[in-house]
């Protein structure tokens, strides 16, 4: 029976490139699309500009403090509100901080300075909230260095406002923490955090294969004829299980090698893989585990389905809710805390906590244990359902 | 022999049994042809027969047997010819055989003996090496029948094996099932192309809204059928004339020129050939006599639409 359908599978090219061509175009263009938008380094998400209509040293040194986090890249000064207005309408710049006239001389006589900023309508709330913060910090040490400048003045100490100059923004050291203790992690990148998702999300589309297949197989007859032949279901589905498993490993190992080596070439950051035996071996379980799930899964969807079309929505449909439920496509920590508990419905937020076990916090087998066999025994059990329901559809 | 029992089916959330008390006798060695209308119950008959439905009343037996536990103690014996292409597109014609003899759990040797057979018997040995899906369609016709021949079955279940091939693959597959029934075999062989059904089968079965209406040998059921009259007339006939008899006989049927009686007395033979004349209508050729099955078939089932 595996013969048949490793056979059968070698000899659709077409399909088969599509099997492996389609995650891994997905896995790289999402690498590549979050990279910078997620990145641990300090890299400027969105565009700003600074509009400055007082000119004047106060002013000039809130632009400097604005530009010298870097959190934001940095446009060029428009030349009046109109042109301010038309760069945030073409969407090349998120924000325009406009800088009104007598600033300066609002931050001299210590009334609240009165600051406006123009925004893209479609800049998300977050990234909102982050460049307002930013220019209240800015806006807080201009003013203090003019405070310290005046109490140097009275004080007759000329050095007190180079304070703020010398000592500069507070270093934070961020730690990630590990399951071993003893071991210090490196932060992660935006890659290491987002492919194992998308890696999880790709692996359950191996329902649209599985059920193209069987629904062939059904409406040509050569299930009935099988059944003539006295061929259980359950050896019809388990003759299928097996190449469909290494099928989607394969795939699997495709888009790591492309998060690995790819996706750097092409100006990404790489996917870092654990270096250490038992570490691999974990990985190589848990990702053996996501393919039994997703198979079983698979194979139900194909039992279910009456036709190709039924298959796609419901496999597509399916897999789009539990990437939903399951922390794929909204990343757990970021749903209402009422919500949090729902992932654990979904297989795919079992297997993501797995993954992040082994790629983010450097566990071992032991760690990926209780996800790899809630996998499995799901996969199993969907295997079970789809045997029944074959047997249901021949009574 | 094979003896269908006062059978009887009913598929969940269907208002009407597709079989209702279906009895029937199959015997050895013979091509059994089973005719109906669309939905009469012949499929659901050759699904039972092929052990893919569990009968809900009435029993089947071979040789006095149950047939359920003759198929455990035969498990090959019975084949079904689906009428769809039941096999693999990407896989070869050889690739296909041995597959399906593979999964009826034969040893490596005895497979490829009943692989070759099959492949001789239908004439594949050509195109063992090329893939189905390329195949005409008249070879993909003889690849159906080759595996369900894989497992040198004693009964073969033919449901329409030769819809959409020429005619010559049309007279090599008939030619084959009766080889088959001359080497013993029994065949139930289901088809809507009446004249094959009387070139290959001993027996017939003519079944509607799942009940037996004849059975017997072709002869026999052709005799059970009423003579019919056939008259291919010189014009049309007149509104009037066509309205008389229509009231008179209610089966009667006249387009392009021909008027059918499907069952008709010899007795009004004579006054009906002197209405003609009196309306001035020639008959051009009168043909009267026993019915052929098609005409037997018709009178059985009714002309009325099933679908």
């Amino acid at each position: 029976m595996w013969k048949k359908e490793c056979l059968a599978l070698g000899r659709d090219r077409h399909g088969l490139a599509a099997l492996f061509i389609m995650p891994a175009v997905f896995i790289l263009v999402m690498s590549l699309a979050l990279a910078e938008p997620l990145s641990a380094r300090q890299t400027a998400i969105a565009g700003y500009a600074v509009l400055d209509l007082d000119s004047t040293p106060v002013s000039r040194a809130l632009d400097e403090q604005l530009g010298a986090t870097g959190a934001f890249r940095k446009h060029e000064r428009p030349s009046g509100e109109a042109d301010a207005r038309r760069r945030v309408e073409r969407g090349e710049a998120a924000f325009v901080l406009v800088i009104p006239q007598g600033f300066a001389r609002q931050i001299g006589s210590n009334r609240t300075p009165e600051l406006r900023f123009l925004l893209d309508p479609a800049a998300p709330p977050a990234l909102r909230d982050g460049f307002r913060q930013q220019v209240e910090a800015a806006v807080i040490r201009v003013w203090l260095a003019h405070v310290l400048e005046r109490l140097g003045q009275n004080l007759m100490i000329p050095d007190l406002r180079r304070v703020t100059e010398r000592v500069g923004p507070p270093e934070i050291v961020a730690e990630a923490v590990g399951l071993d203790e003893s071991r210090a992690l490196a932060l992660p990148s935006s890659v290491q955090q987002n492919v194992p998702a998308w890696l999880i999300f790709s692996m359950f589309f191996v329902v649209i294969p599985i059920s193209a297949v069987f629904i062939g197989e059904r409406q040509r007859g050569t299930l009935q004829r099988l059944a003539t032949q006295r061929v259980s279901f359950g050896l019809v589905l388990a003759g299928k299980f097996a190449p469909f498993v290494l099928l989607n490993q394969a795939q699997a190992l495709i888009m790591v090698a492309i998060g690995r080596w790819l996706v750097p070439l092409c100006g990404g950051e790489a996917l870092t893989l654990p270096h250490d035996a038992p570490a691999l071996a974990a990985l190589g379980l848990l990702s053996l585990a996501v393919s039994t799930a997703a198979v079983g899964w698979a194979l139900f969807i194909a039992s279910l389905a009456r036709s190709s079309e039924q298959a796609t929505v419901l496999g597509g449909a399916g897999n789009i809710i539990m990437g939903a439920i399951g922390g794929i496509m909204v990343p757990r920590f970021v749903m209402p805390a009422q919500m949090q508990p729902w992932t654990r419905l979904s297989p795919m937020d079992w297997a993501l906590e797995g993954f992040h076990h082994v790629m983010l916090r450097h566990g071992g087998i032991a760690d990926i244990l209780p996800a790899a066999a809630t996998l499995v025994c799901f996969g199993l059990f969907a295997l079970t359902v789809a045997a029944c329901l074959g047997r249901r559809g021949r009574a | 022999m094979i003896r269908v029992d006062r059978l009887r089916y009913r598929y969940r959330a269907a208002p009407l049994p597709a079989l209702d008390g279906v009895s029937l006798e199959i015997g050895r060695g013979r091509v059994h042809g089973l005719l109906g209308p669309n939905g009469a119950g012949k499929t659901t008959l050759i699904s039972l027969l092929a052990g893919l439905l569990a009968p809900q009343e009435g029993g089947m037996t071979v040789d006095g047997e149950p047939l359920s536990a003759w198929r455990a103690a035969h498990p090959a014996a019975i084949a079904l010819v689906p009428q769809d292409y039941a096999f693999y597109p990407m896989l070869t014609v050889a690739e296909n055989l041995d597959f399906f003899a593979g999964v009826q759990g034969f040893a490596r040797r005895q497979r490829r003996e009943q692989c070759a057979a099959a492949m001789a018997f239908a004439c594949l040995g050509a195109v063992a090496g090329r893939r189905a899906g390329e195949l005409s369609g008249g070879l993909r016709r003889r690849l159906n029948l080759a595996i369900g021949l894989t497992g040198a079955p004693k009964v073969l279940l033919l449901d329409e094996p030769t819809v959409g091939v020429d005619p010559q693959s049309r007279r090599f597959m008939l030619d084959a099932i009766e080889r088959f029934a001359a080497a013993g075999g029994t065949v139930v062989y289901t088809s809507h192309y009446m004249e094959e059904v009387e070139a290959v089968c001993a027996d017939v079965a003519i079944i509607d809204h799942g009940k037996v209406l004849a059975a017997g040998p072709l002869a026999e059921v052709k005799r059970g059928g009423a003579a019919a009259l056939s008259l291919k007339l010189a014009r049309p006939l007149p509104e009037a004339l066509a309205a008389d008899w229509r009231a008179r006989f209610p089966e009667m049927r006249a387009a392009d020129g021909v008027a059918d009686f499907p069952a008709f007395a010899a007795g009004g033979l004579a006054p009906l050939l002197a209405e003609l004349a009196a309306a001035g209508i020639e008959a051009e050729r009168v043909e009267y006599g026993a019915p052929d099955l098609e005409q037997v078939f018709m009178q059985l089932t009714r002309h009325s639409l099933r679908d």
